[in-house]
């Protein structure tokens, strides 16, 4: 037996141990499963899908983490529309209580997660842009010929993102593709105007982008062109964006080809109509898609997804916000001329109300972009006093254009439930920039420069499409889902007079009067759209404008049922409210090391 | 290898000859013999220690227990002693025999043989920290969830534990060792594995190593600390069965949220709106001076006979007509029921002198207190094993399957961020359950917040499932030769199959999302371990009284898991009235392609799938003793594992211990008091890879259908492929390392009554892993897990053990088990001040990583009380939204006004201490067993409170304290008036319960801030058992060995001063002690029970 051991045993245990050893070793290497790697990206089919990836956060949406993410929706509902005199928060006082403090304008609203979220999806954006550029280096099997295009669009995602935070914080880093991880340079700070940097990107992608693309959602040069004009008009050169401006109007096409023009008004708010030729740069959704998991929106509008009305029955199925002001609802009297009240729009009877209704005159506008009582929602019927959920402080009226057709549903909106609001999740694009917007920023220009006729034209180019009876709101008539109009048009559903300015009538009463008529009209045209905020902060420049109207909106809106009413501590303070606050959570982690990096922007703690 | 091994025996050879030389001969007069042998099987007893009293004359017995020692004297009185045994003194004459001296073994298990780390050892041979379970106490609480139990069992280890049936404990073995996963390793009879699911009647020995002299064998993965079980197997000897079982029912807290009744809440609605200044209005109650409570609340705010009441108009969305509960509906115990519990556990064994077997079968079904919650487990085991060639080869298995299905009740999908138990703190209670058609009445009755219906909620999951095949076990052959070697191979592992659905229903009664479609989700997954461990040991006694262990080994770790899930929605609607659907339907392919989701998942320990890694080691230990007296100890280990990239692969990890018996030397063998004394300490290295993804030194890019795909081309339902960076790599992560620094002692003393053993440690980690905190910068790509940090334990444990008995028939045992750690985070990356914690985002810190503080403490905004009046605010730093009834914070830098950085650490979720006590007590048949645990010192977080005592949070249910007792405002008059008064001031300046408003700012919910807090210390009754035991001849002529029946009732008591409903609250590692609903653990359970052993 001992023999045996000796000679077998002990041999065979010294034998077994080394092969172990060298086979166990070997498999200490263990390749990630289910995962691409650098060199599977680093081709011309990887690059193009990053690219993809980086127009996929437009919508604001999947902050990894964040679920639902209402303060980063590409809309800017919260920061462009409740933050300024479109519309209050909606819901109960206290619902989403990061978009109370947004909305009253609160000084500690660093701590808030909406701020926190924007300010994630922004650089998430930027990052998927830069991975572009920073992959697209290292692939080898794309011609010198092509990078150009790439990065071009690149750029002007990258440009995109950026503005985005340099509207709502002013006081922004900028990040370029040598700003990794990797590099460990991620505390950026903000010490910088990045207007050079935006421009750059922008001007970068005009140069170099096509003017049409095989994929209608890309950017073409001209939607490169219209952002570098906006960010012109943000920066108060109005020579340089009068001069693109200019170009967009008369030889300006969207990515497919169409030359931009207006088309009928809700049609850039339905579904099956998107894409059209006034759709300069929007969003794509989608839904229905296999994208939709728990708790995030997948490809749809998950953004707005609380912009619904809320009651017994009310379309959609929730969540009762984003409310139209009074103040908004009054922006559409008109006079007998059919002219907007410039002055005194907020004075005397108030639309809708149920004390001291008006009964004059209105811009058809008003039914496209309000929900009222009475007047047909789409074709939900006659809009309920039961779909406001906190009357108190909501107002009377409901937002409409991200709100899809009862037609629609299942097709237009997602029938995938295993995420929160899923009935109000939608295919419908929110268009960052559409013609019309073109058209106002160019008849500001004029007023800049002189030409008050010009300016005039563009105003009432817009003022026409809206008075095409064909385009308005009809009582006793069906919707027509599909062309986003009514069939039978033979009852206004409230007495719409609209007319264009009479002639001259800019020249003949000077340029802050065309000032005022442009600004007014971008209002009309424009609400709930996310933009009225940041047209306030650009007019400001500041003067203290912008202080003036939302605190007088304040003043007039305490007195009716309306968030100020029980928020009635809310005042803009003029030089802080005007940008937004830089989220702590930011300022915590990048100047965690005791050096500032991050500095929070002028009054807010 | 094999080099280095030769050196080892080689050093050790000559380090014994040393010894041995050394040792000198006495001369041979006067002397007596004679030999020891052990009373109980009459076997000599080797090692004893011989003592000529009062003197220093001393010898030991040899291996065949005989002896001889020098009186010096004619006649004299020896002394003998050894561990184990009753101390025995016997007069003696010169040159006799003393003949054969019997000795009584003690109580003490000071001789028990456990197992550590890849070998056993006598207890009183250890020289690491390593707590020995009593695995009898252990068993006396019924608990679907094994790790649950070693509560207050073992000194230094903390438990925390869920009243959830099956819910996951929190372990913590010295203190939080980490940021991640502080679980210990869990070594199931050589095989690592989870004790959460393991039969307790199984368990023959637990052994807890705490200590990196004891744990440094498990290298890479020790550092958490190791469990070590070892289950029951055969004996040799006549065949045995036994039954075990219990039935009992489980009682809710009779407290419950003590929330406002209608008309309180009501009331307090009102006051919202006077202290704010504005004009009540509600939907339901009306906008008049006083609230009116309705009828109806839906039609809302209706009365009776009002409009759409007549029962012939119901529908469910446009009129589902509800009527109000005048009196308030105590959610609570609307979901918390009476449940019943149940476990029944039969097990064969026995085996001849060349086979033995065991065999086990268990049946665990516990219903949770919370309605439609449960936890259904069939386990059985089969252990064997085989002496061939003989007995030169033993070879074996042992196999367990267990098969559970236990849903949770967390995390339902598509319902507004609640579970039940939130929602019953949430969901108003003018709500009744049903409405009048006996449909689920709800929050769409408008104005009444948006909670989910807590019965609903429950009642939607009681077909859900979630189900976990799990086979377990390993075969080894173990074989001798040389005289002195053993080597053993092991092969084993585990395997884990699960598979979950979940139905979701369309929630008609809530205020947000009722319309929902309706939507199904099915999820599959495996994980498997798999393990191969090589040993060789050699054993040797080297005259006498030199033992040599030396083991060395290998082994080598393969995991791996992949998962999957799906989903579909729009199923067809079986019944109409209430929009269920049969269950039978609940198929994938029943359900609407449209919107369906498939996808990777994470395994069901929240690894992301697929993954895969392997661990390979080798390592060796030595252990010598000379003479029981002096005991030295070593051990090493080689880790190499593949989630580090292969220039950071390998790390090592050393220990050394040293006992010495001190009740050996000389010098102590007069003292009579003492039966054993032994000093030891340790200092050794371990290394932990629990928190690193398997793939972190990648850089990975990845395409999801919801983050990466978009629209390119406008079509509105077909999304183009992207890609995104999913992860950067970090390349030059490695190993967590701990340190860890043991001494202590152990005594037995006053005649083998006492044992005590008390443990001071330091445990250092170092180069903790963890994803940083960094700027949003960075973009949407995970960050990699880096080494970060550095933290220290300290603390103290105990343990004391007194056998008592008064006399023959009344016999005690008390066992007090004490556990405290000082946390402290000692540094963090270069540059790093600090690193946040949070619940969601970024934005929500509720903790903090700071240098100097305990791991988990809490950081926010210290509130010094309510503002009283405007002087107050004036003389006040400047805070936003300052006013009096509001909270008024600590301005902690002094600089006048309140900013972020004036939030401070305000509180400490870890114990100062745990403590365990164990009564047993023992009455001819009788038997009496109580078990208490105590935990001091900790704070909890009552964020319930985030709910209930800010009620302008969506008119929710509020908390009667608040709705009662909430500031006042009055004016100069004393009037009542509101917050815009500049004359307002607090009415009843005691409370500290801020004014209740219709809005909320940084002065009072906004902020997170010491509001929250409270004294968490709790001292629980765990057990009490009266147990009888039949002894009568029939039932031994019956075959009967034992036959005992017990009554049985668990946490009787609860003394505490915290308002929530259990201040014991599980959570993750760095945030912790946080009560958002949680699923109480202190709920009275009342079993009766019988265990029968038949021959």
């Amino acid at each position: 037996m001992k023999r045996i051991q000796l000679k077998f045993i002990i041999p065979a245990c010294l034998a077994l141990s080394a092969i172990i050893l060298y086979a166990c070793n070997k498999n200490l290497n263990k390749q990630p499963q289910g995962s691409l790697s650098l060199s599977n990206v680093a081709t011309r089919t990887g690059v193009n899908g990053l690219l993809i990836g980086a127009y996929a956060v437009l919508d604001g949406e999947n902050v990894p983490g964040a679920g639902l993410a209402y303060g980063s929706a590409g809309s800017n509902w919260v920061y462009g529309s409740i933050a300024a005199d479109d519309s209050y928060k909606g819901s109960t006082p206290t619902d989403q209580p990061d978009a109370t403090q947004v909305e009253s304008w609160s000084l500690s609203q660093a701590a808030t997660a909406y701020v926190q979220e924007k300010w994630s999806i922004v650089f998430n954006g930027i990052q998927r842009a830069n991975d572009v550029i920073r992959t697209l280096r290292l692939a080898k099997d794309i011609p010198a010929a092509d990078t150009p295009v790439i990065v071009a669009e690149a750029r002007f995602l990258r440009g995109f993102y950026h503005f985005e935070g340099k509207k709502v914080w002013n006081n922004f880093p900028y990040a370029d593709e040598s700003i990794s991880f990797q590099n460990n340079n991620l505390n950026l700070p903000n010490d910088k105007d990045i207007w050079q940097s935006i421009n750059a990107d922008f001007r970068y992608a005009m140069n170099n982008l096509p003017a049409t693309q095989t994929n209608i959602g890309r950017a073409n040069k001209w939607a490169a062109a219209a952002f570098l004009a906006k960010a012109y008009m943000f920066q108060h050169k109005y020579d340089s964006a009068r001069t693109l401006l200019t170009q967009l109007i008369t030889t300006g096409t969207t990515a497919s080809g169409l030359p931009y023009k207006l088309v009928n008004y809700e049609s850039n708010f339905n579904a099956p109509q998107k894409n059209g030729p006034e759709s300069v740069f929007a969003c794509q959704m989608s839904v229905n898609d296999g994208s939709s998991t728990a708790n995030d929106g997948g490809n749809g509008n998950m953004g707005d997804v609380l912009n619904y009305p809320n009651g017994p029955g009310a379309p959609g199925g929730c969540c009762g916000f984003n409310n139209p002001s009074w103040n908004l609802a009054n922006a559409y009297k008109t006079d007998v001329n059919g002219l907007p009240l410039l002055d005194t729009w907020n004075a005397g009877a108030v639309v809708s109300d149920s004390a001291n209704i008006y009964t004059g005159n209105l811009d058809p506008r008003v039914d496209w972009n309000i929900g009222r009582p009475g007047i047909p929602y789409l074709d939900y019927g006659p809009h309920s006093a039961n779909w406001i959920r906190d009357p108190p402080s909501n107002g009377k009226f409901n937002p409409k254009k991200n709100v899809y057709a009862k037609a629609q549903a299942g097709t237009a909106s997602s029938t995938a439930t295993v995420f929160w609001g899923a009935t109000q999740i939608t295919s419908n694009n929110y268009n960052f920039i559409r013609f019309s917007d073109i058209l106002l920023w160019a008849a500001e220009c004029e007023v800049e420069v002189g030409t008050l006729d010009q300016a005039q034209a563009y105003v009432d180019t817009v003022r026409g499409r809206a008075a095409d009876p064909a385009g308005w709101v009809y009582k006793n008539s069906e919707y027509d889902a599909t062309k986003g109009q009514y069939k039978v048009q033979t009852t206004p559903a409230d007495k719409y007079v609209i007319k264009k300015y009479p002639p001259g009538a800019f020249t003949a009463n000077g340029a802050d009067y065309a000032r005022k008529a442009i600004r007014f009209e971008r209002r009309l045209e424009l609400a709930m759209e996310g933009h009225r905020f940041f047209d306030l902060q650009r007019w400001d420049n500041g003067t203290g404008y912008m202080a003036d109207i939302l605190n007088n909106y304040v003043t007039v809106e305490k007195t009716r049922n309306s968030f100020y009413y029980i928020v009635n501590t809310a005042v803009f303070t003029k030089g802080i409210n005007e940008y937004f606050a830089i989220p702590q959570g930011e300022i915590d982690a990048e100047n965690s090391t005791g050096k500032v990096y991050l500095k929070q922007n002028p009054g807010y703690r | 290898m094999p080099k280095k091994f030769n050196g080892l025996v080689k050093g050790a050879c000559i380090t014994l000859a040393f010894l041995l030389s050394t040792c000198g001969v006495f001369a041979q007069k006067t002397t007596v013999s004679g030999k020891i042998i052990n009373k109980a099987d009459n076997q000599p007893v080797p090692g004893a220690t011989v003592q000529v009293k009062g003197t220093k004359i001393l010898t030991q017995t040899a291996v065949d227990g005989t002896f001889s020692i020098e009186l010096r004297k004619d006649r004299g009185t020896l002394v003998i002693s050894d561990v184990g045994f009753e101390r025995v003194e016997i007069p003696v004459t010169a040159n006799t025999s003393a003949g054969d001296i019997s000795l009584t073994s003690t109580t003490t298990t000071l001789n028990d043989v456990v197992v550590t780390g890849y070998s056993s050892q006598r207890k009183k041979d250890i020289t690491g920290s390593v707590s020995v379970v009593n695995v009898a106490n252990m068993k006396s609480l019924p608990s679907g969830s094994t790790e649950s139990l070693l509560q207050g069992q073992a000194a230094g280890v903390t438990v925390v534990n869920t009243g959830a049936p099956g819910g996951a404990s929190n372990i913590r073995i010295r203190g939080i060792t980490s940021t991640g996963s502080t679980d210990p390793l869990v070594i199931i009879d050589g095989t690592p594995g989870a004790l959460h699911d393991l039969n307790v009647n199984d368990i023959q020995s637990i052994q807890v190593l705490k200590d990196a002299g004891a744990a440094a064998i498990y290298g890479v993965r020790g550092s958490n600390g190791v469990i070590i079980v070892t289950t029951k197997r055969g004996k040799p000897g006549k065949a045995q069965i036994t039954y075990d079982g219990y039935y009992g029912t489980q009682r809710p807290l009779s407290k419950g949220y003590q929330l406002a009744n209608p008309t309180e809440t009501a009331n307090a609605i009102w006051q919202e709106y006077i202290n704010d200044g504005l004009s009540p209005s509600h939907k339901q109650y009306g906008s008049g001076a006083t609230p009116v409570i309705p009828d109806y609340i839906t039609p809302f705010g209706t009365k009776e006979g009002g409009p759409n009441t007549d029962p012939s108009t119901y529908a469910l969305y446009t009129n589902q007509i509800t009527k109000a509960n005048k009196g308030g509906t105590d959610w609570f115990h609307e979901i918390f029921k009476p449940a019943a519990i149940q476990s029944h556990n039969i097990s064969a064994s026995g085996g001849g002198d060349k086979s033995s077997y065991f065999f086990s079968f268990n049946y665990l079904d516990q219903e949770g207190t919370l309605i439609y919650t449960k936890l259904k487990r069939y386990s059985t085991r089969i252990n064997t094993s085989f002496s061939l060639l003989d007995d030169h080869l033993r070879v074996g298995e042992n196999a367990y399957v267990v098969y559970k299905n236990n849903p949770g009740y967390l995390n339902l999908a598509g319902v507004n961020n609640a579970n039940s138990i939130n929602a019953s703190y949430r969901e108003p209670g003018i709500i009744p359950v049903y409405d009048i058609r006996g449909n689920f009445a709800g929050t769409g009755s408008q104005s009444l917040g948006n909670s989910p219906q807590p019965v609903a909620i429950q009642t939607r999951q009681a077909n859900n499932t979630s189900n976990v095949w799990q086979v377990s076990g390993n075969v080894f052959a173990e074989t001798d030769f040389l005289k002195h070697f053993t080597a053993r191979t092991s092969i084993g592992g585990q395997v884990d199959y699960f598979y979950n659905n979940s139905f979701v229903y369309t929630a008609y009664e809530n205020a947000e999302n009722a319309q929902n479609p309706n939507s199904y989700i099915e999820n599959y997954g495996w994980n498997s371990s798999m393990i191969w461990t090589n040993t060789l040991k050699y054993q040797n006694t080297f005259a006498a009284r030199h033992n040599l262990t030396v083991l060395v080994g290998s082994e080598y770790i393969n995991n791996s898991g992949r998962a999957v899930g799906a989903a579909r929605g729009n199923y067809y609607i079986t019944n109409p009235a209430n929009l269920t659907v049969d269950p039978n339907l609940w198929t994938l392919n029943f359900g609407s392609p449209a919107g369906q989701t498939n996808a990777n998942i994470n395994s069901n320990n929240g690894t992301a799938t697929p993954y895969q890694l392997a661990v390979y080691s080798l390592f060796g230990r030595v252990d010598y003793n000379f003479d029981d007296k002096y005991l030295l100890s070593g051990t090493i280990r080689r880790d190499g594992s593949s989630v580090f990239d292969p220039a950071k692969r390998y790390g090592y990890f050393p220990s050394v211990t040293g006992g010495w018996r001190l009740s050996r030397e000389a010098f102590l063998q007069d003292v009579a008091w003492l039966n054993d004394l032994k000093i030891r300490g340790g200092w050794g290295k371990l290394g932990s890879i629990s928190n690193i993804n398997p793939t972190n030194a990648f850089t990975l890019f990845t395409s999801s259908a919801n983050q990466s795909f978009y629209d390119i081309n406008g079509t509105g339902s077909n999304p183009v492929q992207g890609l995104i960076t999913a992860q950067y790599g970090n390349p030059i992560t490695s190993w967590e390392q701990d340190i860890i620094t043991n001494i202590g002692f152990d005594a037995t003393f006053l005649k083998n009554k006492f044992d005590v053993s008390i443990e001071w440690y330091k445990k250092a980690i170092s180069g903790l892993i963890f994803q940083p905190y960094t700027p949003g910068t960075v973009g949407g790509a995970a960050v990699p897990f880096a080494n970060s940090g550095n933290i220290s334990n300290k603390g103290i444990d105990m343990a004391l053990t007194y056998h008592g008995a008064v006399h023959n028939d009344l016999k005690f045992d008390i066992t007090g088990t004490f556990t405290s750690y000082d946390n402290k985070v000692v540094s963090l990356p270069p540059g790093r001040q600090y690193i946040n914690v949070g619940t969601t985002g970024n934005s929500s810190v509720y903790s903090r990583l700071k240098p100097g503080t305990a791991v988990g403490s809490f950081f926010g905004y210290q509130v010094l009380g309510l503002f009283q009046d405007r002087a107050d605010v004036t003389k006040s730093a400047t805070q936003d939204g300052a006013a009096p009834g509001r909270f008024k914070y600590a301005d902690v830098n002094h600089d006048g006004k309140i900013t972020d950085s004036d939030r401070t650490f305000f509180g400490n979720p870890n114990p100062k201490f745990t403590a365990g006590l164990n009564i047993a007590v023992s009455y001819k048949n009788f038997d009496f067993f109580m078990f208490l645990y105590a935990s001091v010192g900790n704070d909890v977080l009552n964020m319930v409170r985030t709910s209930t005592d800010f009620p302008q949070q969506f008119d929710a249910a509020m908390s009667r304290n608040v709705a009662l007792n909430s500031a006042r405002l009055v004016n100069a008059a004393g009037q009542p008036t509101n917050v815009n008064d500049p004359t307002a001031r607090v009415a009843n300046p005691g409370t500290k319960v801020p004014m209740l408003e219709r809005i909320a700012n940084f002065s009072n919910a906004t902020a997170f801030n010491s509001y929250f807090k409270e004294n968490g210390s709790f001292l629980r009754c765990k057990t009490m058992t009266l147990g009888y035991t039949f002894t009568s001849e029939s039932l031994k002529r019956l075959h009967f060995d034992k036959f005992r029946v017990y009554v049985q009732a668990t946490n009787l008591f609860t003394v505490t001063k915290y308002t929530g409903l259990d201040p014991e609250l599980p959570g993750s590692n760095t945030l912790f002690g946080l009560d958002g609903g949680a699923y109480p653990n202190n709920q009275k359970n009342y079993n009766i029970g019988v265990n029968l052993s038949l021959h």
